[in-house]
Parts: C-alpha cells; sequence; structure tokens
C-alpha cells in the first residue's frame, strides 16, 4: 500500500528547531534543518541520529529543503551537512540562499564568544555547506531527479520565504513554513494555488489567536519611541543583522521624515549596506507599494539611519540605535544596554522573542537586578519594552490557506500542543478532513491511492461511441469494457481484438452452460418451436432466430431441446453462451426456469 | 547545593507544583535536570533531599494532582530518577511510596497523560537513572515495569521506542552485573530473573512473523553487544545465534539492516575476539543472502576488523567489488584492463539490480563507491588492492555519467542511459577517485584520470557541486603524482595537464556562478602553496591570465569569493606569482596589491574579505614578505591603524595575532606550545627593551591592545591580555613601578584606561613614553582579568541561580508575552 509518511525531529507540538521528515512515493525528504538557540550543548540541534540509523546521509535523504533564513529553521544545516555528513543537495530561495549565511555567521560569532560551546560549525563550514545550495525561483518547479520534483510558492513571513510542494507522481505533499496571510510594511501575503495535495504540513503558531492589526503594533512602537526621544532619552533596539531590523528601518525612517525629526538613528552592524543591497536585490519579493514606488524612491536607502561608531554610545542627547544580538546575550548590544541601563529616560525595546540564560529574557521577565561578573549588580531604570513583530499567520489565515490549497489532510507543526489541539477540531469540522498533530518522533502516515495513467485506444473509443451513440461528457463518468494490457511500461484499455492482435494471441471461447429441465411431453422440435415463439414476444429488440436444425438463437446464445433419458414428459432444454452475453445469458436462464406459456388448446 | 540555590528551590518547587501556573519552557526544565545531575554528582541525593524538603514535596504533590501539566510530570519522574540513583536515596523515597506512586501501575501509567510521549519518555528516563542498584531490579520486578518497556518498544514515538530498548539493555546488564560478582557467567539456564525474562522477551520477537517485533528485538541486541563487554554476552550470543541465523531462512529476510547493525556489533565486541560461537558462519551466510545493496555494509564493516577469518574477508570484498566489476564488464571492450573478480561468473542478482531501476543502480554505485572510499585508506584495508581496476572502474563511471563512454554490451548501453548526468554518482565517484589518488597506479591509467578530471572541469554540464568535487580530485592527483615523480620537478606529464588546465582556471574564475569561482580560487591557492616553487608550475600560471583574473576577483560582488580572491592573491604574492592587472612583470605592481589590501580592509562591508586580508598580512609578516619587510614598523602601524576600529571581532582579534607576530620577531619568540604563556623562560635585555617599547609606542600598538582589553568582545579581550602579560614578562627587569607609576604620563594614561574599562572608548591614549607603559602593565592585574576573561561570556546568565531566578520571574509574565518566535 503506498503511504506518505511524516516524522517531526523539531517542531512537533513545540516552536523550536524546525525539522521534518517526510517520505513520499520511496523519496525521503527533510523540511527544514533548524537549531534552538535555548541550548548551548548538542541539544540545540534535532536528534539526527534517527536518521543516520538508516545508513549513510547522502543515501537515505534524497534533498532538504529550508523554507526561509530564520535559525530555528536552517540553523543546523552546517551542522547537518558539514559534521553530521549529508553531502546531497539543499534547496532554498535565492533571497535565502544570500541571507542565510549572514545570520549563520552572526550567530556562530556569538557562539564562539561564549567559551565552552563545543561541536559548534567554523566559518569555512558555513562556507561549504552553501556551497551544497540550489537556490530556487518562486513557481518554478524543480527536478530533484527523475521522479522528485519541488515547486516554491511565497510565504510572506520574511524575504525570501517560501512554501514548498514535494511531489512524486501524482502523490504530493505541501510544506508551508512560516507564512503569514496577512501583508505587512514590506511583504506580501502568502500564496498557493488549488494544488490539492495529499496533505499539507502547515506551522501553527498563532493556532488560536486572531491577531491585531499589525498597524496598532507599529503605532505603538512609533509613539514609544518618539516620546523617549522628546524627553532626551536614547533608545536602544537589540536586533539580529537582518530580517526584523530593516522591517523597523523603514518605519522609523518614515516616521522620521513625516515628522522632520533630527534625532539620530544609528544601526550598529556594518551589515545595513549588505542587507539593503539584498532586499534591492531581491525587490521581486517585497510587497506591490514597495516595488511600485521603487522607480521614484527605494525603501532600503535610509537617509536618517547612519553606521554606528562604538565612541557614539557615549554622546549627550537622544538618539536610537538598532544593535546585535537580539537577545543582549553578547557583544555591542549589551555594552550599550550596560552603558544606558541606568538611566529611566532611556528605553530598550526588544522587538522578538529572547530564549532563557540571555540578559533580554530576564528584563523581559521583569529582573531589575541584574548580577554582573565581579559582584556587581547592574540596576535596570531604563524601560524596558516587549513588542512581537513576528509575522505568522493567525487562525484566520490558516483556515484560508487550507481553504486555498484543498488538501485531503492537514498535519500541524509548529506550535503549541493545546493550540494546535483546538485548530485541529476546527479544521476537521470545517473541511471535512484529518488533521494531524504528531509530537517529535512521532510518525503520521498516510494511505494513499496513486492514480495510474491508462490510455485507450481510439478504436475502442469509436466503438464505444458507435454503440452508446452518445458523446461523452467531462464531468459523468462512463462504464467502458474493454481490454487492459502493459506494454514498455504503459497501460493501455483496447478492444479484446486489438488486444490479440497486439500481444500475437488466438481467440479461444469460452462458452457458459445450463442445463433447464421443462415438463413437456411433446416432441423436442415442438418444444424448442415453443421456446422460439415465448423468447420472440419477450425480447423484442432481440433476433431470435429459430435454425433449420431445430436449435434457437439470442445473439450468441444457442438453445437445443432433448430427450430426458429417464423421464420422456420432460425436456432438457441446453443453454450455452459467450462471455460477451453473459447478462443475456443469466437472464434468459431464468426465464426459461419459470416455464413456458400454455400452448393454446 | 549553592545556599542561594537552596533559597530559591522552595519557591520553584511551589510554582512547579501549581497547575495555574503557566510552565515554563522546556530548556528551563532541561537546564534544571542538568543541575540536579550535577550536584546530585557531587553529593549525597539524600542529603539534599533532607535539607530541602520542598523537593519531595513537589514529587508528592505532583502524584496527587491530576491535572498537572505533562511537562512538569515528565520533570518530576526524570527527577525522582536522579535522585533514586543512589540507594539510599532509593530506600528514603521508597519508605514514602513516592517511587511506586510515580513508576508503578497506579502512577502516570493509568492516567490520561500516558497519552503525551513526553510523559512516557520522562517515565522511561527516570527509571533509567535510577537503575543502578539491585534494589533498584527488584522495584523493578515487583510493579511490572519491565512488561511496560516491552509494550514501549513499539511506542508510537521514534524517540521513546528508542528510549524503551536502550532501557532494556540497561536492565539487562545491570541484572547480570548484579550476579556476575559471584559467577564467571550464566551456566545452562541459570539466569536472573530479570534477565531470563528480558533473553525470553528478545527470544520470542525473533521468533515473531512481524518484522517490527523483530526489528525491536535486533536493536535491543545491537545495543547489548555494542555497550556490554563482559563473558556473559558470549553466552547470550551462543543462545540467540541459531534464532538469528533462522531469520536468514525467511523470505524476504526481516529487518536486513537492523541485522547488519547487530552482526556488527557482534564482531566489533572484543569478548569474541578469541572465540567463534558460530559467529563467522552467521556472518558469511548473510553476506550471501542479502541483497547487493543490504550487504555492503555488513561487508565493510568485515573488512574494517583487524581479526577476522581470511575466507570471510574475501567474501566481503567481493561483495563491494561486484558492482564495480559489472561495470568493467559493461565497457569490456576496453583491452587490457584487468578485471576486479577474475574467474567470478557474473552474478546475475547485482547485474538484477543494476538493471532493475535508475534509483536502484544509483543507490547501490553511490553506496559502494562511498565504501571503498572509506576502505582505501585504512591500514587493514585488503591485500592486495586491486588499484589499477578500481581506478578504471571509477574513471569508467564517470565516462558513462557524462556520456563520454561507448560502451560494447547491452549492459554498458543500460548504464550509459541510466547514469548520464546523475549528479549523485559523479559526485561519489569524484570523491572515490580523489581517494586513490593515495595508491600507486600505472601511469596509463593516470593519464585516464586526468583525462576525465579536465572534461569534467571543461564541461558546461558540470554543476556546482560536481566542479568542486573535480576540483579537489584534481588537486590530489596533481600533488600525488608529484610526489610519485620523485624529484623536484614536475614530470613531463603534470606539465602537460598543467598546460590544459590553466585555459579551464580561466574559465571557470569567470564563472557566472559564485560558487564554481571560489572553489576555483581555493584549487589556484591550494595549489601555489604546494608548487609556488617549482618552475613549471611557475612559468605555466605566469603565461596564463589566472593571476589577472585572480586579481580582478578582488572586486567580486560575492563576499565569499573576494575572501577567497584575497587569500589567492596573497599566496601568489608570498610566491612572487603575483600580477596586477596592469603590469605583470613590473615591481611596483606589489605595493599596488598592498594599498589594494589595506582598502579592502579598510572599506569592505562584510567580515570575510576583511579577514582574509588579516589572515594575509599576518603570514606576509611572519614569512618576511618583501613588501613587508622593506618597512615593517610602517607596514604594522599601517594595518592597526585601519584594522583597530573595526566592527567584525573575528578582524580585531587577527589585528592581535598580528600585533604578536610582531612582538615575537622584535622580542624572541613565546613558547611555540604555548604562544600566549605567563612564565617565559628568558626576559629580554634592558637596553633592547626600552628600544622596542619605543618601536612599539611609534606603531601605536598600545593604543590599539589596550583597548582590545576592554573589547565588549570577549574572545579579543582574551586575547589582547594574553599579549600583554607576555610583553609584561618580557619586560620585567625594566619595570620600576615605584618610579614610573607617579609620572604624570602614566596617571593619565591610567585615567583613560579607566574610562575605557567603564566602556568610554572614545577619548584615545595619545602619545606614549615607555616608562609610562612599562607602570601601566605592572599596575593592572593582569593575572585577574585573564581568569575572568577565561569563562564563558555569559556564565552569570548560565549559573543555576540565574535560572532559578529567571524561572521564577517569568512566571508572572508569561502569559503578558505568551510564547512567542521569530
Amino acid at each position: 500500500m503506498p503511504e506518505i509518511r511524516v516524522t517531526p525531529l523539531g517542531a512537533g507540538q513545540d516552536v523550536g528547531r524546525s525539522c521534518i521528515l517526510v517520505s513520499i512515493a520511496g523519496k525521503n525528504v527533510m523540511l527544514d534543518c533548524g537549531m534552538h538557540m535555548g541550548f548551548n550543548d548538542d541539544r540545540r540541534f534535532p536528534d539526527f541520529s534517527y536518521i543516520t540509523q538508516n545508513g549513510r546521509l547522502t543515501d537515505f535523504l534524497d534533498c532538504v529543503i529550508i523554507s526561509h533564513f530564520h535559525l530555528d529553521h536552517c540553523g543546523a544545516l552546517p551542522y547537518f551537512s558539514e559534521m553530521v555528513g549529508y553531502d546531497g543537495p539543499i534547496y532554498m530561495t535565492h533571497p535565502t540562499q544570500a541571507i542565510c549565511p549572514i545570520l549563520l555567521e552572526d550567530y556562530r560569532k556569538i557562539a564562539v564568544d561564549k567559551k565552552g560551546e563545543a561541536n559548534f560549525f567554523t566559518s569555512q563550514m558555513i562556507k561549504d555547506c552553501m556551497k551544497k545550495v540550489v537556490a530556487v525561483h518562486l513557481h518554478q518547479t524543480v527536478q530533484v531527479d527523475d521522479e522528485l520534483e519541488i515547486k516554491a510558492y511565497y510565504a510572506g513571513h520574511v524575504l525570501g520565504a517560501a512554501m514548498f510542494q514535494i511531489k512524486v507522481g501524482s502523490e504530493s505533499v505541501v510544506y508551508t513554513g512560516d507564512y503569514n496571510m496577512t501583508p505587512d510594511r514590506h511583504l506580501g501575503a502568502a500564496w498557493i494555488d488549488k494544488c490539492r495535495p495529499n496533505l499539507l504540513i502547515t506551522e501553527s503558531t498563532y493556532a488560536t489567536t486572531i491577531r491585531d492589526s499589525k498597524r496598532c503594533r507599529e503605532r505603538d512602537f512609533l509613539k514609544k519611541v518618539h516620546e523617549t526621544v522628546e524627553r532626551g532619552g536614547k533608545v536602544l533596539i537589540p536586533v539580529f543583522a537582518l530580517g526584523r531590523a530593516q522591517e523597523l528601518c523603514i518605519l522609523l525612517e518614515t516616521f522620521w521624515e513625516r515628522m522632520n525629526l533630527k534625532v539620530p538613528i544609528y544601526f550598529s552592524t556594518g551589515l545595513t549596506e549588505k542587507a539593503n543591497h539584498y532586499y534591492k536585490l531581491f525587490i521581486t519579493w517585497t510587497n506591490q507599494k514597495i516595488r511600485k514606488t521603487f522607480v521614484q524612491r527605494n525603501m532600503f536607502e535610509f537617509k536618517h539611519i547612519k553606521a554606528f561608531d562604538r565612541a557614539f554610545a557615549d554622546n549627550p542627547g537622544p538618539m536610537v540605535v538598532f544593535a546585535t544580538p537580539g537577545m543582549l546575550h553578547a557583544g555591542q548590544s549589551l555594552q550599550i544596554f550596560r552603558k544606558w541601563a541606568g538611566n529611566e529616560k532611556n528605553m530598550v525595546i526588544m522587538p522578538g522573542y529572547c530564549v532563557q540564560g540571555t540578559v533580554g529574557h530576564k528584563i523581559l521577565s521583569g529582573q531589575r537586578k541584574l548580577e554582573m561578573e565581579g559582584r556587581q549588580v547592574l540596576e535596570v531604570k531604563m524601560q524596558v519594552e516587549y513588542m512581537s513583530f513576528s509575522a505568522h499567520a493567525d487562525a484566520k489565515g490558516i483556515m484560508q490557506l487550507v481553504g486555498q490549497a484543498e488538501p485531503e489532510s492537514v498535519l500541524l507543526v509548529h506550535g503549541e500542543a493545546k493550540k494546535m489541539e483546538f485548530l485541529k477540531q476546527k479544521i476537521e469540522q470545517e473541511f471535512r478532513v484529518n488533521c494531524y498533530m504528531p509530537a517529535n518522533g512521532e510518525t503520521v502516515t498516510l494511505p494513499t491511492s496513486p492514480s495510474i495513467p491508462v490510455g485507450i485506444s481510439l478504436g475502442l473509443l469509436k466503438q464505444e461511441m458507435a454503440q452508446a451513440g452518445l458523446l461523452p461528457e467531462a464531468k459523468k463518468p462512463r462504464l467502458l469494457h474493454g481490454t487492459l494490457i502493459m506494454k514498455d511500461s504503459n497501460l493501455r484499455l483496447v478492444s479484446s481484438e486489438q488486444a490479440l492482435k497486439e500481444l500475437g494471441l488466438a481467440e479461444h471461447q469460452l462458452r457458459f452452460t445450463c442445463r433447464v429441465h421443462l415438463h413437456d411431453t411433446r416432441k423436442e422440435q415442438e418444444t424448442a418451436m415453443r421456446v422460439h415463439s415465448h423468447l420472440k414476444s419477450i425480447l423484442k429488440d432481440h433476433c431470435v432466430q429459430h435454425l433449420p436444425d431445430g436449435s434457437v438463437t439470442v445473439e450468441s446464445i444457442l438453445i437445443q431441446a432433448a430427450a430426458h433419458s429417464e423421464d420422456p414428459g420432460t425436456k432438457v432444454l441446453l443453454v450455452s453462451w459467450t462471455y460477451q452475453d453473459e447478462e443475456l445469458g443469466s437472464y434468459l436462464t431464468s426465464l426459461l426456469k419459470k416455464g413456458l406459456p400454455q400452448a393454446p388448446s | 547545593m549553592d545556599p542561594e540555590c537552596s533559597r530559591l528551590l522552595p519557591a520553584l518547587c511551589a510554582v512547579l507544583a501549581d497547575p495555574r501556573q503557566p510552565v515554563v519552557d522546556d530548556t528551563c526544565l532541561e537546564k534544571l535536570l542538568d543541575w540536579f545531575k550535577t550536584v546530585t554528582e557531587a553529593e549525597s541525593s539524600l542529603l539534599m533531599l533532607q535539607e530541602n524538603p520542598c523537593l519531595v514535596e513537589l514529587l508528592s504533590h505532583v502524584l496527587k494532582l491530576q491535572d498537572v501539566s505533562s511537562r512538569v510530570l515528565s520533570f518530576s519522574l526524570r527527577l525522582a530518577g536522579i535522585f533514586a540513583a543512589q540507594e539510599n536515596c532509593f530506600q528514603y523515597l521508597q519508605q514514602g511510596e513516592l517511587l511506586p506512586g510515580l513508576f508503578g501501575e497506579a502512577g502516570p501509567l493509568s492516567r490520561a497523560a500516558w497519552t503525551v510521549p513526553t510523559v512516557r519518555s520522562g517515565w522511561i528516563q527516570g527509571l533509567c537513572s535510577l537503575a543502578q542498584h539491585p534494589s533498584a531490579l527488584h522495584f523493578l520486578a515487583d510493579h511490572g515495569a519491565i512488561d511496560t518497556i516491552f509494550s514501549l518498544q513499539g511506542d508510537s514515538s521514534l524517540f521513546v521506542a528508542s528510549a524503551a530498548s536502550q532501557l532494556l539493555v540497561h536492565i539487562l546488564a545491570l541484572s547480570m552485573c548484579s550476579r556476575a560478582k559471584g559467577h564467571s557467567g550464566p551456566v545452562g539456564g541459570d539466569w536472573p530473573a530479570c534477565a531470563q525474562k528480558i533473553v525470553g522477551h528478545i527470544e520470542e520477537s525473533l521468533h515473531s512473523a512481524t518484522t517490527p517485533q523483530v526489528t525491536q528485538a535486533l536493536n535491543v541486541l545491537t545495543t547489548t553487544f555494542g555497550r556490554c563487554h563482559s563473558p556473559w554476552t558470549e553466552a547470550l550470543w551462543t543462545r540467540l545465534n541459531p534464532l538469528v541465523a533462522c531469520l536468514l531462512e525467511r523470505d524476504p529476510i526481516p529487518a536486513a539492516h537492523s541485522l547488519v547493525d547487530l552482526l556488527l556489533s557482534v564482531v566489533r565486541a572484543p569478548v569474541f575476539s578469541s572465540s567463534d560461537c558460530g559467529l563467522w558462519e552467521t556472518v558469511a551466510r548473510t553476506l550471501s543472502c542479502l541483497s547487493p545493496t543490504q550487504a555492503g555494509p555488513l561487508a565493510v564493516g568485515i573488512l574494517k576488523l583487524q581479526h577476522c577469518p581470511q575466507e570471510l574477508r574475501a567474501q566481503a570484498f567481493g561483495v563491494l567489488l561486484q558492482p564495480l566489476d559489472c561495470v568493467l564488464k559493461a565497457m569490456a571492450q576496453a583491452p587490457g584492463l584487468p578485471g576486479l573478480l577474475d574467474g567470478a561468473a557474473g552474478d546475475s542478482m547485482m547485474e538484477d539490480t543494476l538493471l532493475s531501476s535508475k534509483s536502484a543502480c544509483v543507490g547501490l554505485l553511490c553506496r559502494t563507491l562511498a565504501h571503498l572510499e572509506e576502505l582505501q585508506p585504512l591500514p587493514q584495508r585488503p591485500s592486495p588492492w586491486p588499484q589499477a581496476p578500481l581506478l578504471g572502474a571509477a574513471v569508467t563511471i564517470l565516462r558513462f555519467c557524462d556520456g563520454s563512454a561507448v560502451p560494447a554490451s547491452s549492459m554498458g548501453n543500460h548504464l550509459c542511459g541510466t547514469l548520464a548526468g546523475c549528479v549523485r554518482v559523479q559526485r561519489a565517484a569524484l570523491d572515490f577517485l580523489g581517494m586513490l589518488s593515495q595508491g600507486t597506479s600505472p601511469q596509463e591509467l593516470v593519464t585516464q584520470v586526468f583525462a576525465v578530471l579536465l572534461e569534467y572541469l571543461k564541461s558546461p554540464d558540470s554543476s556546482p557541486t560536481v566542479l568542486k568535487k573535480a576540483f579537489q580530485a584534481m588537486l590530489r592527483w596533481l600533488l600525488s603524482s608529484a610526489k610519485t615523480a620523485g624529484c623536484s620537478d614536475l614530470s613531463r606529464h603534470t606539465v602537460l595537464v598543467l598546460r590544459e588546465l590553466f585555459p579551464v582556471l580561466q574559465k571557470r574564475l569567470c564563472s557566472p556562478c559564485w560558487e564554481v569561482r571560489d572553489s576555483a580560487l581555493e584549487f589556484l591557492t591550494h595549489l601555489s602553496r604546494n608548487w609556488g616553487g617549482q618552475a613549471d608550475f611557475r612559468h605555466a600560471l605566469l603565461g596564463s591570465e589566472v593571476p589577472k583574473l585572480a586579481w580582478q576577483l578582488l572586486q567580486d560582488p560575492e563576499g565569499y569569493v573576494r575572501a577567497s580572491a584575497v587569500t589567492a592573491v596573497g599566496q601568489l604574492s608570498s610566491r612572487g606569482l603575483h600580477a596586477s592587472p596592469t603590469s605583470p612583470e613590473h615591481p611596483e605592481a606589489q605595493q599596488g596589491l598592498l594599498s589594494e589590501f589595506l582598502h579592502i580592509l579598510s572599506e569592505d562591508s562584510e567580515g570575510f574579505p576583511r579577514r582574509a586580508v588579516m589572515q594575509v598580512f599576518t603570514e606576509w609578516l611572519r614569512d618576511g614578505h618583501a613588501d613587508v619587510a622593506h618597512d615593517t614598523e610602517q607596514f604594522v602601524a599601517t594595518v592597526l591603524q585601519v584594522m583597530s576600529q573595526d566592527l567584525d571581532w573575528e578582524v580585531r582579534a587577527q589585528g592581535l595575532e598580528l600585533a604578536l607576530v610582531f612582538l615575537a620577531q622584535i622580542l624572541g619568540q613565546p613558547d611555540p606550545h604555548c604562544p600566549y604563556a605567563v612564565a617565559l623562560p628568558k626576559a629580554a635585555p634592558p637596553g633592547l627593551l626600552t628600544e622596542v617599547l619605543q618601536t612599539l609606542c611609534r606603531v601605536r600598538l598600545f593604543e590599539f591592545v589596550f583597548r582590545a582589553l576592554f573589547d565588549c568582545d570577549r574572545p579579543v579581550a582574551q586575547k589582547s591580555c594574553d599579549l600583554l602579560l607576555f610583553l609584561r614578562d618580557k619586560t620585567a627587569p625594566c619595570s620600576h613601578p615605584q618610579e614610573a607609576g607617579g609620572s604624570p604620563d602614566s596617571a593619565s594614561m591610567e585615567a583613560t584606561l579607566q574610562r575605557w574599562r567603564a566602556g568610554e572608548q572614545g577619548q584615545p591614549l595619545g602619545d606614549l613614553e615607555p616608562e609610562a607603559v612599562l607602570a601601566i602593565l605592572g599596575s593592572i592585574d593582569l593575572e585577574g582579568l585573564q581568569g575572568m576573561l577565561a569563562k564563558s561570556s555569559d556564565h552569570m546568565e548560565r549559573s543555576p541561580q540565574s535560572l532559578l531566578k529567571d524561572m521564577l520571574a517569568t512566571v508572572h509574565v508569561l502569559e503578558e508575552n505568551e510564547a512567542d518566535c521569530y
């Protein structure tokens, strides 16, 4: 029985490191290869030993697909390809291929900075890993091998994020990665065609939430930044090098322009140029508004945002600084935070999630006295704000996507169990499809019924048309008889004559026979005549003949009357017919068994 | 336990025991368990429980709660297991009936929570920690745990099923070890009850008609023989060998992959090195019964063994050679080519596999090539090693793939059709071909190797990954051909190859794919590093456009390529092979390169090229590159000035490396085994030192190094600290802190450093005098700083106290922020 098997190694009932194994028509595909930033040891990576059990990775896996550049989706990739030993192809979109190494490098530097972080990949490994990447365009069908093909669809969420359709023959799976069904300031909404996959694997981060408009959060953000700089305070926004940083930069740039503000905005990593280069390069991946205005003004060329120099942090007066890393766990953002934390006029805005073990996590959980090295205590007097700018589809958006793709089944990943449970019920009720939510390590097996293409010979179609006399209707199934033959791995339905001819076989007749006993004292010839006239009166549309040898025929059915060897008052009717007239033969037999009508006396 | 942690524990336990409180994320609970594990390894668990009664209260509370979260329940099971690993603590928990409640039938097993894999996993992990002593064995037997573990082997979760198998092995070993103290091994049926039950279950599973059950039994046995090496394992194998052998009689053979793993685990077990127990016979039968694809891993495993019957080795090697033998036979028209398995009749099963489908053929060839590649460098590889036919086979496969083969047989035609353009096979064959460069091969075949590699490098159809591997294989073959030539000059043949190679390299340096340009540059770097001094190589290189193109790639749009170009051009320049785009022969071009590199260092928006420049500069300084040597001071001063404010800490760290090389050159080498050693054998004479310090002041090295000492990125600060310690120890005899400490110069310097330490790095140090530097060096507590910097930059946040505080603090805000992600 053909089947599709799905086993999450990560993202099964959690929002951690996404890594989902899909087995479809004998092909094995890994969807995403993410890292959990909350761990400092091997637990940060998915447990690949469950794949290595199956022999060499490169032999077992046909390909790896990365949905977007966030580390919880691609962070384990260099480890997987350069340290665990996967040497096969990796597919991702062009922007993801360009941006992925920047973030991996960004994180590697932090990991190296923290000593004791063993088993981490090097810069060379990131490069070698990226050389194995095959970049794909949206809606381009990419042939991984003769049987396996993949196709990317726009997912919103972040620049270059894609949903992937994986197809082998007539079976297909769609993996959404992270997606957003509403356009935001720089990206459009996710879209997929009515591809009717056997299975849709969708993220479910906001499975139970209907998110308010991002506009409100943006307004709130701008208001807070503005108020702080107005009162002479400094604003620190810890970010990762690429992604949310650019979104917030656009926001501030536009606001500064509109309000004619002069307060300096700095971006600390020196990556702005590179980031902007990518946004310019991949302008087609942004939303319509940005693309339209691109000719007059490039949204990613910032007039007000300047490169940061470390000495600027000590300058008096207000300023806004974007600094990496995003969780205040090392480097420059942490250094600036330490400098500014003691002043209540200042503010730190955390625009994303922080894992435990970082200063970002501490201040978000309300801790205001932070222990520093040498028994020093840092008192945090500055204001601490949290604003989630993550762009995921909410419950409504997920339902919308399911409706759009029309899958046979749905599987939820990248969410919390309780929330998934709710959404699962909703999907099952509304779309009448099965919905699954496996935990990490659990395998969901879906039986599939593969459609096997069969060609029909023109002769048979013409014959059928001539007999039925009707033109075929597209949506109305019709029964068609023929002989199924397989030649050169192709199946064809042909007429039996043609099949015999093509296969070089002689025809053998198979006849069904039956004896019917009739109580009739008359001679055999007379009985036969009675049978003839009886059948002629009933079967008006058929050709009923009385042959000179005394037998009666109806189409291929032959009826002969004979005397009973022991009982002269009984006649035996020998009825025989071919396979083609099976229906009529059975009918006639049952008719004769009821007896003949009384002859007029 | 730390008193601060002990103080925080009750509150944390109360939070965990409260079902209304939202549960913190999994990572916190995992880290908490890590911490408990560390603590219980160092101190008595019993004492800890007695001193922290809240822990037992938490466990009993969790037991009573019906609506406890599955995370907390799983955590509690694992925690109880950690405590109960010590026998006295186990007894203590037993008294309170806690353990039966948690692990017995009345516990989570009977609750709805059991449907959650995390809970089942916690139950297994808890038992695994607990099963460390004989009392634990009785406990497991009394509470029917073994039967539950049996059923969990077939769990829907891979993680749970695998953990259940591991636990069974653990219990079996514990049971045997507890008994083995007085016995050398089980005699006859005299196995301890617990072990008997497990072995009986394995036997039953091996008899089973369902493959998953057989797989489970084989997996348990694989782990057992992999982990346990006591004499009893021999008895176990003697008992089970007939059952394992019986599996070979079934058609199809069930769980072939697991069977191979088991046999490999057994043959590797040291306990079997002296005896046989029918093992080799089973292995030999397995080799002949399995399909070619399944038998490969077993064959390679056997060939890696140090001791094994010669006949079996020959059989195993035959399994690996067969697919390649078929390939060679398919190209039968190649005259004089020795076969791989001469005399042996063609294996029809092998041919069937190669002919059956494309994926089967590709899979078999890739696996075989990978196995042979693995085997090639090993000392225990089969001897004689059929280098020539293997090379012939690899070349043939590559020719099938690129369509240049002209096969004479129908099999050959079929392979040609199947392998044409197959990237997977190309990659595997190129890797294998590269590995074969280590052996000695007939010249005729070597010629063929170079020809096929050149074809691949030239071919417009080669994908970037294939090209990368072709470059790597080419490099290995070129280097090995020079080695075998045995003289300083390259062989005539190699020179001919180079002549053909450079136009190809030129083409690849202009490839639209950055991956290809980068691989070509990496190839160029390696080649010139090895052959920079060879006249023939120099001649061929300088006669081509390659140096010019490499220079042009310094402006490549891709950062990775720019970095590789910097390394390559830097290498060429070191070897005097450098050429600027305008005037390849003129010496002033060299100066152009230095300023080009300085330009990259100051202007490039990406870290990779800047890092590469620093590496090249450090190498130049170390090797006495002509441009550097004519005014080293000026060179160092310029480089330090350009890179001191770099945003990439790895560039700054590399700058310190350069500073250290400079110091070593003027002060004498640091200990090669420990470049930053604090205690140095000899200090420099005072007269020289003053001069040296003046030089260091002139190049503004101190400004950079002291700034780096307070760098926000710890590796930079650490490196700077090590460098200053080296310098201080070298300058120790000159230093008179009492006299120098009072100078106004050093006072202002100290004040500036204080500000830098506080994070205000705006103000420069200004012009320094050696005395002031010496005074400062003596006054900074460098050892203290070094100790502090040796710790992880987030060691405060990662401490257990910090974890407990975070978990407590999170409780109140969790709902507010909800779970979020990127």
